[in-house]
């Protein structure tokens, strides 16, 4: 997911400040990209909104420590994926099926049949490949950030990434075709 | 004949396959498919749609953040009020028992301080999550080692109308908190992470 999100350096400075103001403008604008990271890698609405809200508590209280160096979500985005991964490890996720939050919209010329495969096939992986996936081939997180943040080696989150593309392939391939 | 795995693909993709996987690419046209099938699930990955929470949790962490900045405000005042009766009890009344503190236990309470510090800046708070407890704890610890600060410095600017041991007793009180500001944070950066 392409994230062009400009916030001016006006308002991390008032946010810096402690304003509040500026402090839910910081929220209105990586609200959406937080959430659905978040999403991706957990599989209950609910945890991911919950991880929305921890990463946002967490911005409120360490946005003095941001110095400006990288891309501001780029900050906000580590926050996000390290809560969303200390909730897998705190919790044994619920497996459940949901595929109609409130407010997904599609993009124009994308099948929602074969979305629908992808994303079936990505809640049939593990917890942890699911992540690897996402972070790796969306987030373009590499394989030493993954496996600094999961406090794992480099090579497990590269065996993950194989295994869980390999797991994929098949579901992929045992999905009926789509239309 | 042997044919890529699934490894070898995403080691090619990243432009980091084996000599034999680039080699055998070239010449194997059911390995050069799955390798763009690769490539078409990746890029079908990223054009899920993207999703919105249902509720606004704004005003949740609103609210959170504006009564933790009470509390903080409370403790604050209640610790500075502490701090500056300490101070005044120890300029006017004295209360230590006679007996000058010897230099060696200043220079020992400082040195722990220090390592203390140390140890705190390897923990340090920089990029790192941390519970809503922890850092509520923290936080708290944080104010008190101030408002000992405070003190100790009030304390370095009466020189020569207070005793040494009043200031030994606050660099002890000092490094007392600052262990248990340690604990929090390195229980805390052992959890991180799976």
């Amino acid at each position: 997911m392409d994230i062009a999100l400009a916030v001016s350096d006006v308002v991390v400075a008032r946010a810096r400040s402690g304003d509040l103001e500026a402090l839910e403008a910081l929220y209105r604008a990586f609200e959406t990209p937080v959430y659905n990271l978040a999403r991706r890698i957990l599989r209950n609405a609910e945890d991911a909104e919950d991880v929305l809200q921890e990463t946002f508590l967490e911005v409120v209280k360490s946005i003095r420590e941001y110095r400006g160096e990288g891309h501001l979500w780029g900050w906000v985005r580590r926050i996000a994926s390290s809560k969303a991964l200390m909730k897998i490890r705190r919790e044994r996720l619920r497996v459940t099926e949901e595929f109609d939050d409130a407010a997904s919209h599609g993009r124009p010329g994308t099948s929602v049949a074969a979305n629908l495969d992808l994303e079936r096939a990505l809640d049939e992986l593990s917890e942890t490949g699911r992540a690897v996936v996402w972070l790796h081939d969306v987030e373009g997180y590499t394989h030493e950030e993954i496996a600094e943040m999961m406090n794992k080696t480099v090579s497990f989150s590269k065996s993950q990434l194989a295994r869980s593309h390999a797991r994929l392939r098949r579901l992929l391939d045992a999905a009926p075709e789509a239309t | 004949m042997t044919h890529c795995t699934m490894d070898d693909f995403v080691a090619l993709r990243a432009n980091e396959g084996s000599a034999w996987a680039r080699t055998h690419l070239e010449g194997c046209d059911a390995c050069r498919a799955e390798l763009e099938t690769l490539y078409q699930r990746i890029a079908q990955l990223r054009a899920l749609p993207v999703r919105s929470p249902a509720r606004d949790r704004w005003l949740a962490v609103r609210e959170q953040v504006v009564v933790q900045r009470q509390r903080r405000r409370r403790e604050w005042a209640g610790w500075s009020l502490a701090a500056a009766a300490g101070l005044a009890a120890i300029l006017i009344f004295r209360p230590f028992a006679p007996g000058i503190a010897s230099a060696d236990e200043l220079a020992q309470a400082q040195r722990a301080s220090a390592q203390l510090e140390s140890t705190l800046h390897q923990y340090g708070p920089d990029g790192r999550v941390e519970s809503g407890s922890a850092a509520s704890l923290a936080a708290q610890l944080e104010d008190q080692i101030a408002a000992v600060d405070g003190v100790i410095n009030r304390l370095g600017r009466a020189n020569g109308a207070v005793r040494e041991d009043s200031v030994v007793a606050m660099w002890r009180q000092r490094v007392q908190l600052m262990r248990q500001l340690v604990e929090v944070r390195v229980t805390r950066a052992s959890y991180v992470g799976l």
